[in-house]
């Protein structure tokens, strides 16, 4: 059996051989891991002889492959052009973040919270406070609750827009790729105009969001939905008759509902197996249980049903945001409990008192009762992003435990690879959609 | 070892503005889900097993069920296979810090089909820290063993493949105890030179832990700017 590869290229006099005990164990899992396939391939009690043919081999690809989507490290086993096995190895962006945000306060942590799945910044923000939210108690207005509704679903209208780009220029299409980007840059535009900053927003806060949508924002967003249906629409007709493409995804990582649950795989890659599993439905949070959306759902499992999957939830989301701009009621933006969530600036400058409550909310900020712990979890476009809470009585939280669900969804990308082509890596990392930032955490 | 030992309490916040309330389970909270309330699972449980029920809570609206750890998996088969809890949503470790029964892992379940969840904790003890393994009820629990396994050091009892998740595995300690530095153990973990032909660095945080950083880090001066000598 083959054993750990010597690294080839110049000596480094051991100098890069970083973790050599971290290889070994997993050079030692892909050889002890049980695997159906490789029995298939070769039958019990013909070990003893060596096949010449045998093209068995150990191939890492990542972390710096460009087509693992950041830095994952995968490290298959191939016979042929099969991959045998293949053991997925995390954490090379690990940034300790459960324990960052033991020492921080609450509301210090939530620009945390955009670095985890930077595709769709503001539905970590999103997350995050209402987790905070739920284990203080905190009410949050109206119209809070819609704005955040619409720049969460033009976040997961952009998370989808990376995804589709990206993934088709996997398969080998690239002016998709120019399409996509230019949508997203014009969300990137409104976040821009919404929050001041285009990629790490950090505009919701606790117990509401940071600042108003001006006018020009509104007019922003309405146009953006006027004009994105008919855009994608136009992909839809060339992409959805590209025979290469289709040819790409069809039957490639199938999972069957039994095995997507099975293996804890969240979101639309749940959904592409017909499960009906969507946070906004099962535990509605803001106001997602006041407007009329579908959860689009498909049956075959394989990576094309993922892909009309995550097409359909764009158009649903922006038939939400059509609907959040019609509702969006008047009214304040963030609670008005000083001890619960910021006092506006122009309080902050104007008046000693809320000078006072600024300093005292950055220093100290929200104190959920000692002991309370809860779990909120929302719909992020991976699937469901949760945030379990315990508080000790102070401003810092006890524990902060991420859901991410990148994390699990790599884990049922793991079970995918084995069988499938090595040529289908790329596309199946591609459908499943991971961001590492998240996964890694 | 001595750089292992447990300090005699953690960090506590300077400074409290206002005094501690205890949390109260029958609060109505604004952001309670209908899905997280479930006595009558809470009630099936205590009827199959009896005092292995350690301690149920409710708070924000949301059942926690301590059960005992040796019986983890009897319970989560019982959830699975009796009450439609067939979804693993997340598995993770707290670490309480007190002298009995520091560690805790809880079991956050979910019922597709009631569209109910629930969560399930046990606790065990700091000297011999060992949970059974769910996996052979929840597949899904195999990656979130690991990585409670790699940041709090609880073993999982019959785990096909307990190494660490993130952290390499010459890495010695686990991270998320309250014991272990924010800024790391300098020497723990050998990463690359800061400069090209630089030694490997042991300290990515040397200036906080009170070394200075190798010189070789700071940018040449540009050609035209005056070297100031004093």
């Amino acid at each position: 059996m083959s054993t750990a590869p010597s690294l080839v290229g110049p000596d480094r006099h051991g100098l890069f051989n970083f973790w050599p005990r971290h290889n070994e164990a997993i050079y030692r899992r892909l050889e002890t891991k049980h695997a159906w396939l490789e029995e298939r391939h070769r039958p019990p009690g013909a070990d003893g002889e060596s096949d010449p043919l045998e093209h068995e081999m150990i191939l890492n690809i990542g972390p710096q492959h460009p087509a693992t989507h950041g830095v994952l490290r995968c490290i298959v086993k191939l016979d042929g052009e099969v991959m045998e096995k293949c053991v997925l190895d995390l954490g090379y962006l690990h940034r300790g973040l459960e324990k960052v945000a033991e020492h921080k306060t609450y509301q210090e942590f939530m620009p945390y919270t955009d670095r985890m799945d930077y595709l769709s910044p503001y539905s970590n923000n999103v997350a995050w406070c209402l987790a905070v939210e739920k284990v203080a108690g905190i009410e949050v207005p109206e119209r809070a609750q819609w704005i955040r509704m619409i720049m969460c679903e033009l976040a997961r209208i952009s998370s989808h827009l990376l995804w589709l780009g990206v993934g088709l220029m996997d398969a080998g299409a690239v002016s998709v790729f120019l399409w996509a980007f230019k949508y997203r840059e014009e969300i990137y535009n409104i976040f821009d105009e919404v929050c001041g900053a285009r990629f790490t927003v950090s505009h919701s806060r606790i117990g509401g969001v940071a600042s108003d949508l001006s006018p020009t924002a509104i007019a922003m967003i309405r146009r953006f939905v006027e004009e994105f249906p008919e855009e994608l629409a136009g992909w839809e007709k060339i992409i959805n008759r590209n025979k290469i493409w289709i040819d790409r995804n069809e039957g490639i990582g199938v999972l069957t509902a039994e095995e997507a649950i099975e293996l804890g795989v969240t979101g639309p890659n749940l959904r592409g197996s017909g499960v009906d599993y969507d946070i906004r439905r099962l535990e509605p949070y803001l106001k997602y249980d006041e407007v009329d959306f579908n959860i689009p759902i498909r049956t075959e499992g394989d990576s094309l049903a993922r892909y009309f999957v995550r097409m359909e939830e764009m158009k649903e989301s922006v038939r939400i945001i059509r609907q959040c701009l019609e509702r969006l009621p008047e009214g304040p933006i963030r609670n008005d409990n000083a001890k619960l969530a910021y006092p506006s600036k122009e309080e902050v400058y104007y008046s000693m008192e809320g000078m006072i409550h600024d300093f005292l909310y950055t220093d100290v900020g929200v104190c959920p009762p000692k002991g309370a712990h809860s779990y909120h979890a929302i719909e992020a476009p991976k699937g469901e992003l949760g945030f379990y809470i315990i508080s000790d009585g102070t401003g810092k939280p006890w524990r902060v435990r991420i859901k991410a669900p990148s994390f699990s969804n790599l884990q049922g990308l793991e079970y995918m690879m084995e069988g499938a082509m090595i040529g289908d890596m790329v596309i199946l990392i591609g459908t499943v959609d991971p961001v590492m930032g998240e996964a890694d955490k | 070892m001595a750089e292992n030992e447990r300090p005699k309490t953690h960090e506590a916040l300077k400074f409290y503005f206002t005094p501690v309330d205890p949390p109260r389970g029958d609060e109505l909270n604004p952001h309670a889900k209908a899905t997280t309330y479930v006595p009558e699972v809470v009630e099936a449980l205590k009827e199959r097993f009896g005092d292995v029920i350690e301690e149920v809570e409710l708070y924000a609206g949301e059942h926690t069920v301590r059960v005992r750890a040796d019986k983890i998996v009897e319970v989560c088969r019982f959830l699975k296979e009796e009450q439609g809890f067939n979804y693993l949503a997340d598995l993770g470790g707290i670490d309480r810090f007190t002298d009995e029964g520091r560690f805790e892992v809880f079991y956050n379940l979910v019922s597709i089909e009631r569209r109910k969840r629930i969560r399930l904790k046990v606790r065990v003890e700091e000297d011999n820290p060992v949970v059974p393994s769910v996996t052979s009820v929840y597949r899904a629990a195999n990656w979130n063993e690991r990585e409670c396994y790699d940041m709090f050091g609880i073993r999982f009892e019959g785990h096909p493949d307990l190494r660490r998740m993130y952290m390499p595995e010459d890495f010695e300690y686990h991270p998320l105890r309250k014991e272990f530095p924010l800024l790391g153990i300098p020497g723990s973990l050998p990463l690359p030179p800061q400069t090209p032909g630089g030694p490997l660095t042991y300290d990515p945080f040397a200036r906080a832990h009170g070394h200075v950083p190798p010189p070789g880090f700071e940018e040449p001066p540009a050609e035209d700017e005056e070297v100031s000598e004093h």
